[in-house]
């Protein structure tokens, strides 16, 4: 099938795309508006890098992860797994401006400096609403991308772009777990004519994440409960709390019923089965605790996956970079709890989309991981 | 046209002798607006007005053409609107009034038709219109018959107070013949003053007296030299032809060995029909075929006749003898002579074995429409909704194919694309959630497209009307319309300034050019955006006017085909497949792309739009 039309009849009719972006700033025919992909005009290629690269098309996961992760590290619920912690940024301004603890600003900036990478591949939220993707090569650029969006921009066309300039050796990447998921499809799929110099992948860190929202409706959600030029921050309280909360620039922080935002969940992250960004160096969130919100607000927790990305956090430390907090008890399992309600649902979903039980859509390749879900 | 002395034989294409037959008529106003196949004649005659004494005009569209023309019948003149068969149903009202209203001086219409639509949107046929207005309709076949019929006409409009209508087809237009040459009268005739009583009304008392004149023209038609026939005395099998229909006939008739025995009936006035000829080889046939492009208008006028006189005739014509619909050829005309005659249809022998490929009908090289239907494609996809796109008439026709990026859903006839707008725009506001584009050119701005802007700025549509001002009636030759600043005669007079006129109806009014893609995107994308009438003028000159430009100055765009990707992923010929320019071309032995120098005239957009950067332009001073 043409790849553009593969894409749009398996991927974007279905209501799968994630916005990621891993199909764009390849080539003229794939753009993206308010995070929504568009195909401007037919490809008639039937392989191409759109197609191999989107984290939406079938994929066997199984096989790509033992490809880059030894076996005997591979936990079911998270992934590939050398230990869990809680950190946060040791620089005090860095922490005010991010989500939780800083731990992924702090991480990249070090990377960056210390030749973990030359450039790295970010989101930038600018006060938390229409977030896009840029390529940082300084510790400026960096923290100018701390804290998170809840709408997804298509950051990897930013890395396409890069990669394709061939300038930069080591990019970094940032991204939920659909955009490291298509990272690591970019190295172990390349296209054999054209591999778009998938060697210069650096590191990935990955994010926790949820679900993302509709860009269209998180604006007009915030339209409704404040100023949205003047919205500095988003964010997700545990769900006890059942609750988004918006915060303005010099305001009160707005509590939003969640009952008004789930509608507003991008329909390609209903069918998504990775919370920890399984495909990283290293995969960082909000802290989620036994200890509870309160005790864990303004830390993050990182799940260590490669040696890598165990060499860069263990700098952190001797470095002073991160501050480290003992004691998760309990962590672990709660993590993994999570991660596996998030498995199921997207189990569940996929097979109402696909109105099969034996059919997971863009997961069969690797139906075998999801059999007891 | 204008020279030679009478009895000079020359040849002559159909639409000169139209202008030779309008000058022999001694014509003083002539007016049109350009439509194929007669697009032309006007432009023929607005070189040697002056020379000739009468008045040529490019009108604004065919009813102020057809209009006028009652204005200059009315003082006495003679005068000849010339248009092609869409532009005969647009001055259908005014058709209708003049003939209920009468003529003074002669007043005759050259309606072209194009059976087969080569150069036209669609099909049909004009000779209806004769019937419905109740007026006189003639039809000629050769060149010789085409210049004769002019005066003719002249003098039948004249003798019976009553437009005339003269039919003619591409294939007349466009053929060429031995003519004749006429005498030129030695000036126009003399105008006559508008008297106080004359009355020249159009009231429903005059359609008993407008019937009248038709019965005094059939009188005249039983013996117009206009009509022939050839064959048996009593023809058992008959052949009647209109317009074309005759030379084909004739020739299918002498090729089967079969002219002798049938009968060959060529008429060339064909409304009112001339009963009694027709009667006197009728009522001894026993089967009749009707040859005539395209619907079965003698046929039925025939068959009624037939039937009227309780004869028992057996008709073959369109619809089981011949196709139904489509212009008449050799083939299908042998072949229905067969059936009637029962002649061997001889066996047909390809002329060779190659296979022409199949082409699309596209964008010159350079053509600004084919950036801004790439832009509008863009701006499109980009909508939560795609929007819905409606089509004009023009050049831009064409971009509902592959040369526009199958840019829209709909497109009606000329000036329509602003109305049919108007309707999807208002609907916006009741739940229909897209955006709505329509385009017009700048010669189709001043045809009909103005009174829809006043109705869609007045009603406050949600729309965009993308006007694509090339500088230029492109389609049918370059045509000065009032935004040239041109006439037919070739007087330079004020050119009408279209963003002036759409400040002062109320949209809101931008300039782009489509060549600065970028920018261009960014203008699209927020009059997009914006509610109510919005109008974006597209401005670049027309490709074939820069090609005259680019004589002067030339400009060189070449591929570098070491950088190009050709078929790689990240372009596969976005250049030659996409963009789809005729300058872009393909290098079947190297897999890049390629530009065609002699298509070329050197725009540069598709460098502005090649993904590798690897085609180039040189500008010669610059480098």
């Amino acid at each position: 099938m043409l790849s553009t039309i593969a894409l749009d009849t398996q991927v974007l009719r279905r209501g799968l795309c994630t916005g990621c972006g891993a199909c764009q700033g390849l080539c003229p025919y794939w753009g993206s508006v308010d995070g929504r992909t568009v195909c401007f005009f037919d490809c008639e290629r039937t392989d191409g890098r759109c197609q191999r690269f989107c984290p939406r098309m079938p994929t066997d996961l199984d096989a790509l992860r033992k490809r880059f992760f030894p076996e005997d590290s591979i936990l079911p619920e998270i992934g590939p797994f050398r230990g869990l912690y809680l950190t946060r940024a040791a620089d005090p301004g860095l922490r005010a401006r991010a989500q939780h603890g800083g731990s992924m600003t702090a991480l990249v900036e070090l990377a960056l400096k210390e030749g973990f990478i030359d450039a790295a591949a970010l989101t930038r939220s600018q006060g938390g609403l229409n977030p896009e993707g840029v390529l940082a090569t300084t510790a400026e650029e960096v923290r100018s991308c701390s804290g998170s969006s809840f709408q997804v921009p298509p950051t990897l066309a930013v890395l396409n772009r890069a990669l394709k300039e061939n300038k930069y050796r080591r990019i970094g990447v940032v991204g939920t777990p659909c955009k490291t998921l298509a990272v690591y499809k970019m190295r172990a799929n390349p296209l054999p004519e054209n591999d778009n110099h998938a060697e210069n992948i650096g590191m990935v860190f990955g994010l926790f994440c949820g679900w993302g929202l509709d860009w269209d409706g998180l604006n007009a959600l915030a339209a409704r409960h404040a100023d949205p030029a003047r919205v500095s921050h988003v964010d997700i309280p545990p769900s006890k709390y059942h609750s988004l909360e918006l915060r303005e620039n010099g305001a009160e922080t707005v509590s939003v019923n969640l009952d008004e935002v789930t509608p507003l969940v991008r329909s390609g992250c209903r069918y998504c089965a990775d919370m920890t960004a399984e495909f990283a160096d290293l995969s960082i969130g909000g802290a989620r605790s036994a200890d509870g919100w309160d005790v864990d607000k303004g830390w993050n927790q990182i799940l260590v996956r490669s040696e890598k990305g165990e060499a860069l956090l263990n700098l952190a430390r001797e470095k002073g970079v991160l501050e480290f907090k003992d004691a998760m008890e309990g962590g672990l399992e709660k993590l993994k709890k999570a991660s596996l309600g998030k498995k199921r649902t997207a189990v569940k979903n996929l097979r109402e989309l696909t109105g099969a039980p034996g059919d997971l859509g863009y997961l069969n390749p690797s139906r075998e991981l999801f059999r007891d879900l | 046209m204008t020279g030679g002395v009478p009895g000079q034989v020359c040849l002559m294409q159909g639409n000169e002798a139209i202008v030779r037959g309008a000058v022999e008529a001694g014509i003083n106003f002539a007016a049109s607006y350009p439509g194929s196949p007669s697009s032309q004649v006007l432009g023929m005659l607005g070189k040697i007005a002056r020379e000739r004494g009468f008045y040529a005009e490019w009108s604004a569209n065919e009813v102020c053409a057809f209009q006028a023309c009652t204005g200059a019948s009315l003082a006495g003149g003679r005068a000849l609107c010339v248009v092609k068969q869409n532009g005969l149903l647009c001055v259908a009202d005014a058709l209708h009034c003049a003939a209920q209203a009468g003529v003074k001086g002669g007043l005759v219409i050259v309606s072209s038709d194009d059976p087969s639509a080569h150069s036209s949107t669609n099909e049909f046929d004009s000779r209806w219109q004769a019937v419905s207005a109740g007026i006189p309709l003639l039809e000629p076949t050769t060149m010789q018959e085409t210049k004769d019929m002019i005066p003719y006409a002249f003098d039948l409009s004249e003798k019976a107070g009553q437009v005339v209508l003269v039919r003619v087809t591409t294939r007349v237009c466009h053929g060429r013949g031995n003519v004749v040459l006429g005498e030129l009268p030695e000036k126009p005739r003399a105008l006559e003053r508008v008297r106080e009583w004359d009355r020249m009304v159009c009231v429903s008392y005059m359609h008993g007296p407008a019937l009248q004149k038709l019965e005094t023209l059939r009188q005249l038609f039983e013996s117009s030299p206009c009509n022939h026939y050839e064959g048996p005395e009593a023809p058992k099998k008959l052949i009647i032809a209109g317009g074309t229909g005759r030379l084909y006939g004739q020739e299918a008739l002498r090729r089967l060995g079969v002219d002798r025995e049938t009968g060959f009936m060529a008429l060339g006035t064909l409304w009112p029909l001339p009963e009694s000829y027709i009667l006197k080889r009728l009522r001894t046939a026993e089967e009749v075929l009707i040859l005539e492009e395209v619907d079965p208008f003698l046929e039925r006028a025939v068959q009624a006749l037939a039937g009227r006189e309780g004869l028992r005739v057996k008709f073959l014509g369109r619809g089981d003898a011949l196709p139904p619909f489509g212009e008449l050829d050799p083939d299908v005309t042998a072949a229905a002579i067969c059936r009637l005659t029962g002649a061997a249809l001889p066996e047909k022998k390809p002329a060779g074995d190659l296979e022409l490929p199949v082409r699309e009908m596209s964008f010159c090289a350079g053509c600004p429409h084919r950036a801004t239907f790439y832009l509008l494609k863009r701006a499109m996809r980009q909508e939560k909704h795609p929007g819905v796109v409606v089509g004009d008439i023009g050049c831009y026709f064409m971009a509902g194919q592959s040369a526009g990026q199958y840019a829209w859903q709909t497109c009606n006839c000329m000036g329509s694309g602003v109305n049919v707008a108007e309707g999807l725009g208002q609907l916006t506001n009741y739940g229909l959630d897209q955006k709505v584009v329509t385009m017009c050119g700048d010669s189709t701005f001043f045809h009909t497209i103005l009174p829809g802007l006043v109705n869609a700025t007045y009603h406050n549509a949600n729309m965009l009307l993308i006007v694509l001002d090339n500088s230029a009636t492109a389609m049918t030759g370059f045509q000065p319309h009032p935004g040239t600043g041109l006439t037919a005669m070739g007087d330079h007079v004020k050119p009408m300034d279209i963003p002036k006129i759409l400040d002062a109806v109320g949209c809101s009014v931008e300039t782009a050019d489509p060549f600065d893609v970028v920018e261009a995107e960014k203008t699209l994308r927020r009059m997009l955006d914006q509610p109510g009438m919005n109008v974006l003028i597209m401005r670049q000159p027309c490709a074939t006017l820069m090609t005259k430009e680019r004589s002067k100055k030339p400009v060189r765009v070449y591929v570098d085909q070491d950088v190009c990707i050709g078929d790689g992923c990240g372009c596969d010929k976005y250049c030659s497949r996409v963009w789809g320019c005729p300058g872009n071309t393909w290098d079947f032995q190297k897999n890049k792309a390629l530009i065609d120098p002699v298509t070329c005239v050197g725009c540069g957009v598709c460098a502005k739009l090649c993904p590798s950067g690897a085609i180039k332009v040189d500008r010669g001073e610059e480098a």
